[in-house]
């Protein structure tokens, strides 16, 4: 089968597309395919010409760091846990994520991610607690990846420059329900960065390789505040 | 004000940040990525202490026998007293700042039985400890960032440090962004760079994690201790892509280890250990499933699905995603694979190597688990060694004086340089291919002299092609300069084993199957200009 990949040298080269043949099984992992045709023989592309190596990020290989989120085949996902055999022989496309700005081929640099939490300085500080913690939903969004999967489908997130997407969203309520006297401040911030723009398409939701619950920390954080959390 | 500089962004290197922060130290950490991609994410089970109302019979006294034990009498004695006194204050300051512990109804954190261990006393979430405890770790960093104490280098690479008569000023640093070498001076430069996974090619760990750090600063003087205790975790699922680490908590939480046989299940640890085999130290229940050959399986099907929802979530949906397999219907079929490294940088009480001013901390240090690491330990050292490191930095005085580096900068970019300036497509990542299958193949679980010496002689042959080759442009420049030290901490891996003429451990020598005494010490290596000597450390120099 083909696999096309839109490769970019350099941040400020041209992108262009590129097909390599694979031949590898078809219960590898889009992750391990790429791993297989740039360390499986001489890398040669489907044409038979000399190739480089397709950059792309990757460390766990197993679903739980969110470095190799990528788009295949036009759906935002992690290579790692997206499988060959899917495609039923079909070819497979893939490109960078289109939110972020391209590093090298496949690699993106996703630091607006933490910038954006940094600048609204989203932090517990002191831990203070509502008495009935809502351990399941903080332990979902403990697992966030900020892979950026939820900013690429996102049709309010543009380049995070004011709106700061789910991501942010799920860490703003992490810190409400943790240390109660950051409550008020930790609303406005998530209503300015997030809550007054998100049209609520839930696609972050779809997305998401943790399937963590946004729509439940926009609930808890858009309602009354004299309720408090859990 | 005074300057750490910290390479590594994983938990060790974060909680050193963050407590020299809290010190009023400025802190630089340098990492190619961020921190939710560091290898402790992947740390799965829990994390040990005795806290208060703990299990009846637990006591500190007792976790510091278990671990002393677990690691057959190697390692630091001093050193696992400060560790294990210290896990329930860690426990306390990790909840303090957002760690989502699994707790009871009453809120109470929750706790399981972990291999070699008397008493149940190992913490979690779920089973993503490691990855809950980086988001909160994350976070606590942040609140630093926006106060200006700590500054993140994304996409920076650690090339060398800055050393002049045994005393470290600080780092040269590659900045794959920018493309080029800079010096960066500091008060204490601390390495907290993880496992040396690389030399094994994949393992249960990061991609990220491969040794460089430790392999190049061998080569600059500093020692290296107990390179040959590898742990093979004995319960992994093999995939196309690699080896899944099935958690140990499997086991903890009643998970059965068996084989079949003529039709029957035989449940072997159980057979030769009682009741509790299952739960044996990895060094022990790797060496039964080795011995066995043929498939080996481990079973949860029979527990309550609740408890496999509920306390095991994230090892049902890897088997699922992974293998195909439904936990709670059918047994995972399982095998040792590298999973941890007891071995690193030589560090003494306070986390020193025997290079002033350089500092080492969690898995690239070794110090703690001597020739076996018992399970929940390792996030435990993780934090108390960065905090102990960070109380040292904080409490000396900086360094008034830097040496100039701007020589040996200009020099190393000169070379830097000339190796890029070049079409070769030596593929240098398929030396660290032949390099993997080496050592899978000559420091397995059951080594022997001969097998050691063709070890050698082949990561010899490697390092000859090392040093001969100009850059493969078509990868980072990193993985191009980063060959040789690699190799050479395989090459001092590999001595390690050979001198070590006795099996204590995960060290097994089919050829010295015995314990002696004369062995019960610290292996020690020093780099002398090609040399590698190796010395036992029966002074405990490193006990101080």
């Amino acid at each position: 089968m083909k696999v096309n990949v839109l490769r970019q040298q350099s941040p400020v080269s041209k992108p262009y597309w590129e097909t390599f043949e694979y031949d590898g099984s078809a219960d590898n992992s889009v992750a391990g395919a790429l791993d297989y045709i740039n360390y499986h023989d001489d890398i040669v592309n489907a044409e038979g010409k000399r190739s480089t190596r397709i950059g792309w990020e990757c460390s766990c290989m197993q679903g739980i760091c969110g470095a190799c989120a990528m788009v295949i085949n036009g759906r935002p996902a992690l290579a790692c846990e997206t499988f060959v055999r899917d495609f039923k022989g079909k070819d497979i496309e893939i490109r960078p994520l289109r939110k972020f700005p391209v590093i090298h081929d496949l690699v993106v640099d996703r630091t607006s991610i933490h910038e954006n939490l940094k600048q609204a300085n989203v932090c517990i500080g002191e831990y203070n607690p509502a008495e009935n913690e809502e351990h399941a939903h903080q332990y979902a969004i403990g697992k966030c990846l900020k892979c950026g999967l939820c900013l690429e489908v996102c049709p309010n997130y543009v380049n995070g420059n004011t709106f700061f997407g789910a991501a942010f969203a799920n860490d703003c309520y992490l810190v409400a329900s943790r240390n109660r006297t950051e409550d008020k401040r930790i609303r406005r911030i998530y209503a300015e960065h997030f809550g007054k723009t998100c049209s609520k398409s839930l696609s972050c939701m779809e997305v998401c390789p943790m399937k963590i619950p946004t729509l439940a920390s926009m609930a808890k954080l858009n309602r009354n505040k004299t309720r408090r959390y859990g | 004000m005074k300057h750490a500089l910290i390479i590594g962004s994983g938990i060790s290197g974060m909680v050193c940040a963050v407590r020299c922060a809290q010190l009023g130290v400025h802190v630089t950490m340098v990492s190619p990525f961020p921190s939710e991609r560091s290898q402790s994410v992947m740390a799965a089970g829990g994390i040990n202490a005795v806290l208060s109302g703990e299990e009846a019979g637990d006591s500190v006294a007792c976790h510091i026998e278990d671990t002393l034990k677990g690691g057959c009498e190697l390692g630091g004695k001093n050193a696992v007293k400060g560790l294990c006194e210290h896990g329930g204050e860690i426990l306390h300051w990790l909840e303090s700042i957002g760690t989502v512990f699994s707790v009871d109804e009453k809120g109470r954190p929750l706790r399981r039985a972990f291999g070699g261990q008397s008493h149940k006393r190992t913490y979690y979430c779920g089973a993503s400890t490691g990855k809950q405890i980086v988001s909160a770790l994350v976070m606590e960093v942040r609140r630093f960032e926006a106060a200006g104490l700590i500054e993140r280098r994304l996409w920076c690479c650690f090339h060398s440090a800055l050393i002049r008569d045994g005393i470290c000023y600080g780092a040269m640093l590659f900045d794959e962004a920018h493309g080029g070498l800079e010096a960066v001076c500091a008060d204490a430069l601390v390495i907290a760079t993880g496992g040396q996974n690389a030399l094994f090619g994949k393992t249960t760990g990061s991609t990220q994690c491969d040794g460089y750090a430790a392999g190049k600063l061998f080569m600059q003087g500093a020692e290296l201790k107990n390179l040959e205790f590898i742990q093979y975790h004995p319960t992994t699922m093999e995939t196309p892509q690699k080896r899944m680490l099935i958690s140990e908590a499997v086991r903890g939480e009643g998970g059965r280890l068996f084989q079949r046989r003529d039709g029957q299940n035989v449940y072997f640890m159980e057979d030769k250990y009682g009741p509790g085999g299952n739960l044996m130290t990895r060094d022990i229940v790797s060496r039964e499933i080795d011995a066995l050959g043929g498939m080996v399986y481990l079973d949860i099907s029979f527990l309550d699905r609740t408890v496999i929802d509920e306390r095991l979530p994230e090892v049902r949906d890897i088997c699922a995603k992974y293998g195909g397999i439904d936990v709670s219907r059918e047994p995972i079929p399982v095998m040792p694979s590298v999973h941890f490294f007891m071995g690193g940088l030589a560090v003494g009480l306070k986390h020193e190597t025997n290079i002033h001013n350089l500092f080492a901390v969690g898995e690239c240090a070794s110090m703690y688990h001597g020739a076996n690491r018992i399970g929940g330990n390792s996030l435990l050292a993780a934090i108390y060694s960065g905090n102990v490191a960070a109380d040292e930095i904080a409490g000396r005085s900086g360094c008034r004086f830097h040496p100039d580096f701007e020589g040996d900068l200009e020099r190393e970019k000169k070379l830097l340089a000339r190796n890029m300036d070049t079409q070769s497509q030596f593929p240098v990542m398929y030396i660290r291919d032949m390099l993997a299958e080496t050592m899978q193949k000559r420091l397995g679980i059951v080594r022997s002299g001969e097998n050691l010496e063709q070890g050698l002689a082949d990561i010899d042959y490697y390092l000859s092609i090392a040093e001969r080759i100009r850059y493969d442009s078509s990868v980072m420049p990193y993985f191009n300069y980063s060959l040789t030290a690699i190799l050479t901490l395989a090459r001092a891996t590999i001595t390690c084993a050979l001198s070590r003429r006795e099996s204590r451990g995960a060290h097994y020598r089919s050829d010295f199957p015995q314990t002696e005494e004369a062995y019960q010490s610290a292996t020690i290596i020093a780099y002398d200009g090609g040399g590698y000597n190796v010395r036992f450390d029966r002074e405990q120099s490193y006990e101080s």
